[in-house]
């Protein structure tokens, strides 16, 4: 198969599971046993009276019947990029005017960090594989394991302790001070301020990650038979390492930093909470504790299609660095 | 050796470069630092920072649901009546009075009210607050029909201003609604009368277009995360010390009690229990650790549909009828263990459906009380003829019939709910009740009641400080609508229609507390607990909170704030010196992080300067 095929294959695969992700949310947020309006009657205190809800139902098109009726006007909206309306969290604001709002604090907290981490873990794990067994390899692993196996929330706290709580140098939420305090340079401080913690946690959380992957990847690659050539050939064993051999090791760890741009929107549920960091992961959190179902069918539907999206580019970034996967 | 050496002078000049570079950063962070100072030394508004996990959706009077809503508006708006700070009894608050037949409020048939307005009340867009916009308020409420308010003004014929400052109020029947009093805001008829509809008013958030009456005023708004009040120039009453009130929104409390902590808010709103205990005795670090009021209770319902037109479908067990069967099952349970185990000692054993944080209407059950005895269960049960005819160690129906055992729902929501429901099926247990607990969302309990599918379930009320609402709950009427167990007596219907048509407060509550006895020695439910709200405050920064209402003997049970009214927000003020208000930031200032930025710039770039002589090195 050509390259031209190969792309045009992943392409149709990605639109496929799309289509069957939009299917899946439509019956996933149907089949949930709780009705919307019961749960603003009651829960909410508003006293409405049964032509209320039945009016209420119906601006919300829950009255027609599950298939056809909603199913078809669930398909067309969604096609047209309508995702319908937040009922709870914000009642009359269009999800994706919503989904826009919250997603750029996300974007930066999991893209700075994602960045970071990636880098650092990239030449740790190069630099531990390299030397194995060294000093610095016996630490770094360590270090990593017990960051990779740490739960992020668990982390963030520790974080929240000893920098915020103890030391008094970073504030422990929030996106910025309260009260517009800052203006200008002092403001963009002050966002940075408040991004550090979060940030930091999500480093150090993803780093063990990469620095793993990294690692084994470069052993793998080390004990390769071409490896061994080089080094008979005579090549210095720095250019063995630059040219010959991370090269090679890179190619898992792209797929896995193509996927973690994907779960970037999905957001960083639990550090978000932690941190009350307003983003996508939070406002995940609350639309589900407030069931507003609008909002989580979108919010899902956008996660999954980014998750999606980064796959295809993972495959064919892959398909580009390595012929050997457009063969296939 | 030549190698080594440019290595070696590479390394050197990594190292003079960094230094070079943190110096340099250091000195203009200082300056920036000092910058700082200079421009946090000029009249900053004095704020209050409010911590809390609740959210806010909207500001709209008539919309609003959320406990943080109400305090917002409460803050923003004003009641005709409002509640008095020691006992939350109706106070005068847009009325200049409080209406009676002495002072010719009431008219001799009870029908008519005459309620006299403050002269001289301000918008904060400074045109006048008279009893036009009280009257069109109330009309607006009964013309479109907001179902929320209507039951507070039953019995209307006709709300109408006779001048800027009498209010007439005509009933059908005798009535003392005005004084129970109604919590509904008043609105600006001069802005609110341009929604052309019902649909237009319940698009409006009640921001940033506001028309307002209260001592402040929300001014800043960033959804999902803080907002901002700040004093209404145009207050008609005391004015705050303070100027600016922020409140800021968490999504965990664990965070919001470390900024309480860390002095980044000035105070924190409903702190669960096992964080409460970390920060009591912590007033010499500066925190105040307050049992605030208590409002709520939690229930056990029993089905008690049997006898009404909508009983068909229900699956109630048949012995939830028998007085003496719910008799002994509120006899099983130790309420004292419930409130030490479940919410750490915060709170009290229930007994009524009215709280006794409003003494004057609560009736205190005193030598009627049902006690708590295991043994005594046993044997009301057994002299009834429940026994255990198979030996299973769960009683029968008489006459060897169907076995006790119950469907006990409880909310997934609330885990103090489910922690009581696994203590009270220990407890029937022992009386020789079966239990079968589900643990539900709310939704899945709220299809169970209506379906009438269920034996037992644990939920609870945030009721108003008056009675009426509570009361109306367990009315024949409201089966299917707001009625917890579908209750009916026709004796409690017809007190709950005198206690509204009462013309005298003494006279009501004489009324309310029959009711409270009809439904405590029926035992349609068991009201487990009251518990208390958990409020944590800088005492270090801050004073002058009024507690609402009066505290007990240790100090426990005044709301520091999230009252009914304004008292604290009025008169709180900073302790001298405390350098309370000034916004206070943790971290690194913007100079200290344009140093790191500089410092990491200059590092990265002498790293690549040395690669790159290195691999030049490398090829020569």
């Amino acid at each position: 198969m050509g390259t031209r095929g190969y792309i045009l294959k992943k392409v149709f695969q990605a639109f496929l599971t799309l289509l069957a992700v939009i299917v899946f949310n439509f019956f996933l947020f149907r089949i949930l046993p709780a009705d919307p309006v019961d749960i603003l009657t009651r829960g909410a205190g508003a006293k409405l009276d049964d032509a209320e809800k039945a009016e209420l139902r119906a601006s919300y098109g829950l009255d027609k019947s599950l298939f056809p009726g909603q199913f078809m006007d669930f398909m067309g909206d969604t096609l047209r990029g309508d995702l319908g309306q937040s009922i709870i969290q914000r009642p009359g604001e269009d999800v994706t005017a919503i989904f826009g709002e919250f997603m750029w604090p996300t974007l930066l907290l999991v893209g700075v960090s994602t960045l970071i981490s990636t880098v650092l873990g990239i030449f740790m794990g190069i630099y531990a594989g390299w030397r194995r067994n060294g000093t610095f390899d016996m630490f770094s692993m360590g270090f990593s394991l017990v960051l990779y196996s740490m739960p992020e929330f668990w982390l963030g706290m520790l974080l929240i302790l000893l920098f915020s709580t103890t030391l008094g140098w970073f504030p422990s939420s929030g996106r910025a001070s309260v009260g517009g305090a800052y203006t200008g340079l002092a403001a963009v401080a002050d966002i940075v301020n408040h991004l550090f913690l979060p940030a930091l946690t999500l480093t150090l959380a993803y780093l063990g990650e990469y620095y793993l992957v990294m690692r084994s990847s470069l052993l793998d690659v080390l004990g390769e038979d071409y490896i061994t050539t080089a080094r008979a050939k005579g090549v210095r064993e720095k250019w063995v390492l630059r040219r010959h051999a991370v090269r090679n090791a890179l190619l898992p760890t792209i797929t896995l930093i193509a996927l973690s741009f994907g779960f970037v929107l999905g957001g960083a549920i639990t550090v978000e909470v932690v941190f009350s960091y307003k983003g996508l992961g939070g406002l995940t959190y609350d639309a589900l504790q407030n069931r507003d179902f609008p909002l989580l069918q979108g919010v899902f539907l956008i996660a999954s299609a980014t998750v999606i999206g980064m796959n295809l580019i993972a495959d064919l970034i892959y398909g580009y660095f390595d012929p050997r996967v457009r063969e296939a | 050796m030549e190698r080594r050496d440019g290595m070696r002078s590479a390394r050197r000049i990594v190292a003079t470069t960094a230094v070079l570079g943190m110096l340099a950063g250091i000195s203009l962070s200082s300056s920036a630092l000092a910058q700082d100072a200079s421009s946090s030394a000029s009249a900053e508004p004095l704020t209050f920072i409010i911590g809390m996990t609740n959210n806010v959706v909207t500001f709209n009077p008539l919309t609003a649901i959320e406990a943080p809503e109400y305090e917002v508006n409460g803050m923003q708006y004003n009641l005709l009546f409002g509640f008095a700070q020691d006992d939350m009894s109706a106070v005068p608050e847009i009325a200049a009075e409080i209406p009676t037949k002495e002072n010719g409020g009431l008219s001799e048939d009870g029908l008519t009210w005459t309620i006299k307005i403050k002269p001289d009340l301000k918008w904060s867009d400074g045109e006048p607050l008279t009893a036009n916009d009280v009257a069109y308020t109330y009309n607006l409420i009964i013309d479109q029909n907001f179902s929320a308010f209507t039951s507070y003004l039953p019995f209307t014929d006709s709300i109408t201003a006779q001048d800027d400052t009498t209010l007439i109020w005509r009933t059908t029947k005798p009535s003392i609604a005005p004084l129970i009093p109604p919590w509904i805001y008043i609105l600006p008829e001069h802005t609110w009368s341009k929604f052309k509809d019902k649909d237009a008013i319940k698009k409006f958030e009640g921001f940033p277009d506001q028309v307002t009456s209260g001592p402040f005023r929300v001014t800043d708004w960033n959804k999902d995360e803080d907002w901002t009040l700040e004093v209404n120039p145009n207050w008609w009453g005391t004015k705050p010390t303070i100027d600016r009130v922020i409140f800021k929104k968490y999504s965990n409390e664990e965070t919001m009690v470390q900024d309480l902590e860390q002095g980044a808010i000035d105070f924190a709103e409903s702190v669960p229990v096992d964080l409460f205990e970390s920060l009591q005795g912590k007033e010499d670090q500066g925190i105040t650790a307050n049992v605030g009021g208590s409002f709520s209770f939690v229930q056990m319902s029993f089905n008690q549909c049997f006898v009404q037109k909508d009983c068909a479908d229900s699956t109630g067990h048949p012995a939830l009828k028998d007085l003496n069967v719910r008799t002994a099952v509120a006899m099983a349970i130790n309420k004292d263990q419930l409130v030490d185990r479940i919410l750490g000692g915060y709170g009290t054993a229930g007994s009524t459906i009215v709280v006794p944080t409003t003494p004057f209407w609560h009736w205190d059950p005193a030598d009627a009380t049902i006690p708590w005895s295991i043994e005594d269960a046993n044997t009301l049960l057994d002299d009834n003829g429940y026994v255990d005819s198979n030996g299973d160690g769960i009683r029968n129906m008489p006459g060897g019939g169907e076995e006790l055992n119950f469907r006990f729902i409880v909310r997934t929501e609330s885990p103090d709910g489910v922690k009581a429901g696994k203590l009270i099926a220990g407890w029937l247990k022992q009386i020789g009740i079966g239990t079968q607990t589900t643990a539900v969302t709310d939704a899945k309990l709220i299809d169970a009641w209506y379906a009438l599918d269920y034996d037992l379930y644990i939920w609870g009320w945030g009721p108003d400080p008056d009675p009426d609402f509570i009361l109306s709950t367990f009315t024949t009427d409201q089966c299917g609508s707001w009625s917890d167990t579908c209750f009916s007596d026709p004796q409690y219907d017809q007190l709950y229609d005198d206690q509204r048509a009462a013309t005298s407060p003494d006279e009501r509550a004489a009324i309310v507390k029959q009711m409270q006895e009809i439904i405590y020695t029926q035992v349609p439910e068991v009201v487990l607990w009251y518990d208390n709200d958990l409020q944590a405050y800088r005492s270090d920064k801050w004073t002058g909170f009024q507690l609402q209402p009066t505290p007990n003997a240790d100090g426990e049970g005044g709301y520091a704030l999230f009252q009914y009214g304004t008292y604290s927000y009025e008169n709180i003020k900073p302790v001298t010196g405390s350098g309370a208000g000034s916004a206070s930031t943790t971290g690194a200032s913007a100079g200290l992080w344009i140093a790191i930025l500089a410092g990491i710039v200059v590092v990265v770039g002498a790293v690549v300067l040395v690669r790159r002589r290195g691999s030049d090195e490398d090829k020569a």
